[in-house]
């Protein structure tokens, strides 16, 4: 156990191998304050929890990306995000040791984006937003799966969210014998997978999204998600519900591209996508480096 | 903390209009999304805003005496064994 650093991120290392639940040092993330757990052994060691305010994660120091990212969306959270204009850093992440962590250096040139496990939309705070530019929320994904089709999935999720509260756990999948790897460091995921529970319906389900062009997607159950990621999403979600596929949001995407549509989904009447007006963010002036100074200053 | 975004000078800045990013590297400056400019002074302020990121960026190719006509392709990774197979 390291002391907090200035972001109040506790890190721990976690030393159990699926083991019973402990206690979660950030409930609040979790589905029944149960953080995910890791159903394959050779997931554990090297990982480390952060907790962030606005999400948790689980990071390996042998992918040196995360293995799981936590969120807990609202209503009343969907309304405070999407408001921030400002400049983002960023960084290598200051609770990990550097021979655990991606760094800058190892994405560039790379040609993969940065692909944000718990998205930035997401946020509502300058600084939750500044957590979730930290390399341990980030995968090496596929710049055009990113920019497109991953956008959408993360856009339903949050539209979603404004008419209902959803746990979201977000992570990438390694399958295969051998992987990828920037610079010989930061493992290329083939997959990147993103579990959704609405305690109010008690419907879960999953996209699973390869890491590649395209718009293909499947959305699978929690228990075929574990079987693929080696994690349980959501340990406290009985095996019926985890059994079951659920229709999720469909994503919409803004530029839809010949041929590459995904299986036609069933339309549930809450798969409706009505684009909400931005709330207008005042102080946007009109000279973007004063912009930026101004929206840039950590409060 | 970066407090402007300066094109090319680092591989940390990102910087969102709406639903519009633009993300800083020394190699490359990525821009993308999808961004409304609605006819009123939000919108003027928007077109501004990203005006000047492009100005920004014509600016520093603009001033590169050594600029490639090709930069190059990206690195490709290398293969490691999967740790969790």
């Amino acid at each position: 156990m390291r002391s907090p650093n200035h972001f109040f991120a506790f890190l721990l290392g976690a030393l159990f191998l699926a083991s019973p639940a402990v206690a979660a040092a950030c409930p609040q993330h979790f589905f029944g304050g149960a953080e995910p757990t890791l159903t394959n052994p050779k997931l554990a060691p090297k990982t480390r929890q952060i907790c962030y305010t606005e999400f948790a994660l689980l990071h390996s120091g042998l992918t040196r990306t995360s293995l799981w990212v936590a969120e807990h969306l609202t209503p009343r959270r969907a309304k405070g995000a999407r408001a921030l204009n400002r400049l983002n850093n960023f960084h290598a992440d200051p609770n990990l040791p550097p021979n655990e962590r991606a760094e800058l250096s190892d994405y560039v040139r790379s040609g993969f984006d940065r692909g944000h496990m718990a998205p930035a939309g997401d946020m509502t705070t300058p600084q939750g937003m500044d957590e979730s530019f930290s390399l341990a929320n980030m995968v090496p994904q596929n710049s055009e799966n990113n920019r497109n089709l991953w956008e959408s999935i993360e856009r339903a999720v949050r539209d979603y969210s404004e008419r209902r509260e959803v746990y979201v756990v977000t992570g990438p999948i390694f399958q295969g014998e051998n992987l990828q790897a920037l610079k010989g460091r930061v493992l290329v995921p083939t997959h990147i997978a993103k579990a959704i529970y609405d305690p109010q319906s008690n419907i879960a389900g999953a996209y699973l999204v390869p890491n590649q062009p395209g718009n293909d997607y499947r959305i699978i159950s929690l228990a075929e998600l574990q079987q693929l990621s080696g994690i349980d999403a959501f340990p406290q979600l009985p095996a019926s519900v985890k059994q079951t596929a659920t229709s999720l949001p469909v994503p919409q995407l803004r530029r839809p591209r010949g041929g590459a549509r995904s299986v036609a989904r069933p339309s549930a009447e809450e798969n409706t996508q009505v684009p909400s007006p931005r709330p207008s963010t005042d102080g946007f002036v009109g000279d973007i480096l004063d912009a930026i100074d101004q929206f840039g200053r950590r409060p | 903390m970066t407090k402007k975004f300066q094109p090319f000078a680092d591989d940390s800045a990102s910087l969102n209009i709406g639903d519009f990013t633009v993300e800083n590297g020394t190699d490359k400056v990525a821009l993308y999304g999808s961004v409304d400019v609605t006819r009123d002074k939000a919108g003027l302020e928007k077109a501004k805003a990203l005006k000047s990121v492009v100005d920004a960026i014509v600016k520093t190719l603009g001033q590169d005496k050594e600029l490639p006509d090709e930069s190059g392709p990206a690195e490709a990774p290398q293969q490691v064994k999967n740790p969790f197979a």
